[in-house]
This record gives structure tokens, sequence and C-alpha cells, in this order.
């Protein structure tokens, strides 16, 4: 945690400079506003989630979460949690929390693989955003391209690093 | 936004309530979630100020004028990294990948574009190398490439077989 800390922390000093080099103060400013404007707008939701994550944590007991792996494991494992990944409402200050907490009850990885390219390609609440503000025909052709990409992706991380767990592939001890 | 914090919230009662009945330690839930939010918080707040600079360092003018009038190979190349260049949400992404398309952009420029923005967006970049590394936010950006040019390869084709 202390690294990923420090890590942001040099980033975000990075791009403060390269923001002040290239637009001044004024660009620095707004891109502040911008994430104090997200963090404000969010800050309920962020509470709420936690709340689903503290319940989640206790619910899903590792012994739980063994069952339900061996009961859903490889295809249909891969299946369910890409459209679980399409449903998971929220951005990624939401699901990447989540997606931790599971990762460190065992979670195997080709299994977050596919839960987060289904959440990228699938995300069902961006659909009509998409219908509506793009064109309806090219979010139709669009979507369906992309329908194979979380089950393609899940299989190849299965194919790799078959049934090992996120923080063994990852070698993160819950960071 | 309304609508995800009342979906969630639902859904946090429907798990509270789930726990008191099964296990009792629906308080324990509670403290948990709080312990892990106070952790997290900081990570989460630098990681929202990491995407608003990255936001306003990215001239949106550029990418819109760069992919105005690509189609073809060139194009869903284009598109591919433009997407990677909007850091945004859906709700200013998608009119600007419209401006895309209206100014002529081809059909697998723009698929390219939003499975590129969809994939590999850089305003994801700060959460997931913060929750599961940088080496996994590398690895994870380079297997998309592949799918996202696949996309608007697939896009161009059938624009070819439909005209």
């Amino acid at each position: 945690m202390k690294k990923s800390l420090l890590v942001i922390a040099i980033a975000s000093i990075i791009l403060v400079l390269i923001a002040k080099l290239v637009g001044g103060s004024g660009l620095v400013l707004t891109g502040l506003e911008k994430a104090w404007n997200t963090a404000v707008q969010s800050f309920l939701m962020l509470v709420v989630s936690f709340v689903v994550i503290g319940q989640l944590h206790v619910l899903l007991t590792k012994e739980k979460l063994d069952k339900w792996l061996g009961k859903y494991s490889g295809l249909k494992g891969i299946l369910i949690s890409a459209l679980a990944g399409g449903l998971f409402p929220g951005g990624p200050y939401i699901y990447y929390p989540f997606a931790r907490t599971l990762a460190d009850k065992g979670m195997p990885f080709y299994i977050l693989i596919a839960f987060l390219f289904g959440k990228n390609s699938y995300d069902f609440s961006r659909v009509p955003m998409e219908v509506s503000l793009v064109d309806p025909r090219i979010a139709l052709i669009r979507n369906l391209i992309t329908l194979p990409i979380p089950i393609i992706t899940g299989l190849l991380a299965q194919r790799i690093f078959e049934n090992r767990s996120v923080n063994d592939v990852l070698d993160r001890q819950g960071d | 936004m309304l609508l995800t914090t009342a979906l969630l919230s639902a859904i946090a009662l429907i798990l509270f309530f789930l726990n008191r009945k099964e296990n009792g330690k629906q308080i324990e839930g509670l403290k948990i979630g709080a312990r892990q939010l106070l952790q997290t918080l900081p990570l989460i707040l630098g990681a929202f100020i990491l995407a608003g600079l990255i936001e306003v360092l990215i001239p949106v003018e550029f990418v819109k004028n760069w992919l105005s009038t690509e189609a073809g190979l060139k194009g869903i190349l284009l598109g591919t990294f433009g997407g990677m260049l909007l850091a945004m949400g859906p709700y200013a992404a998608f009119p600007i990948i419209t401006s895309v398309l209206a100014s002529g952009a081809g059909l697998g420029t723009v698929v390219a574009l939003i499975t590129g923005w969809a994939l590999l967006g850089l305003s994801k970049a700060p959460f997931e190398s913060t929750f599961f590394g940088l080496k996994f936010f590398l690895y994870k950006s380079i297997l998309s490439i592949p799918f996202c040019l696949a996309a608007g390869l697939a896009a161009h084709t059938l624009d070819l077989l439909l005209n």
C-alpha cells in the first residue's frame, strides 16, 4: 500500500510539473479541479461501495468462494465473471477495490481477467449512452464485435496461468 | 451516478440483511468496509488527482483532428491509440467520438476508437496500477492492443462488405 501511494505521489508530481510547463498554473489547477469534482461527486458512491465490499468480505468466506469456483470453473466461470463484470455498476474507483477484495480471497487470475475485460467491454450501463450519443448501428456493431473479447482473454489467461490465484501470479500478498 | 448509488445502496442493504440472517456478522462487515475505505482512500484520492491531470494534459482537439478523416488500416491503428488517450468517462468521450464520426472517419476507425477507449483508456490506469500493480496494468494494456486492432479490422471488413 505504501509503495502504491509513493508511486502515485511521484507520478502526480511529474504530471503537475508537465502540466505547469505545458499550460502554466492554470492547467494544473484545472486538472486538480477536475479531480476534486470527481471526488465530491463520487464520495457517497464510494462510501456505499465500501459497505458492499465489507459485507461481501464476511459473506464470502474462502470456503464459499472455493466451492463456488469449483462449481463454476473453466469456461462457465469465465462466462459468469465476464457477465458479472458487464453488470457491475460504477467506475474504476468502485470495481478495482471490489476485485482486489476477491483477489485477496484467492480468486484465480483468469477469473479476474474475464471480470475486468467483461466490465471494460460490456458495461451494460454504458450501452444506452453509446446508443444515444454515438449511433445505434455503430453501438450494435461494436458490441457484437467485442462480445468474445472477455471470453478469449479469460481462456488465454487460464491456458497460461491455469488455476493460479491473482496474488500468486502478481506476486502480491494483499499489498 | 445517482442511479448507480441507489443500485449499490440496495445491494448493500440486501447483503447486510443476508449477513444478519446467515452469520450475524453484519456489523463486522461494516467495520471491515470502513477500515478498507480509510486504508484505500489516500490511494483513490491520489488516483483521482492523476486521472484529472491526465485528462487536462491530453489535447482532445488534437485527437479529434488526428482521426477525423482517417479510415482503413491507418485509421484503425490511430483509433486504437486515440481511444487510449481519451482519458475520460462516457459522457465526455462519446460526444467526441460522435464528432470524429461526423467528420468522416471510417467505421473501422470509430469501432477501434471506442474499443481502445473502453479497454485501454488512460483514466483507468491510476486505479489499475494502484490495486494490481504497474506490471499488471502494462501487461493488460499490451494484451488489449491486438483486440482493439482486430475489432477495428472486423468493423472495417464489415463496412466494405455492406457498402
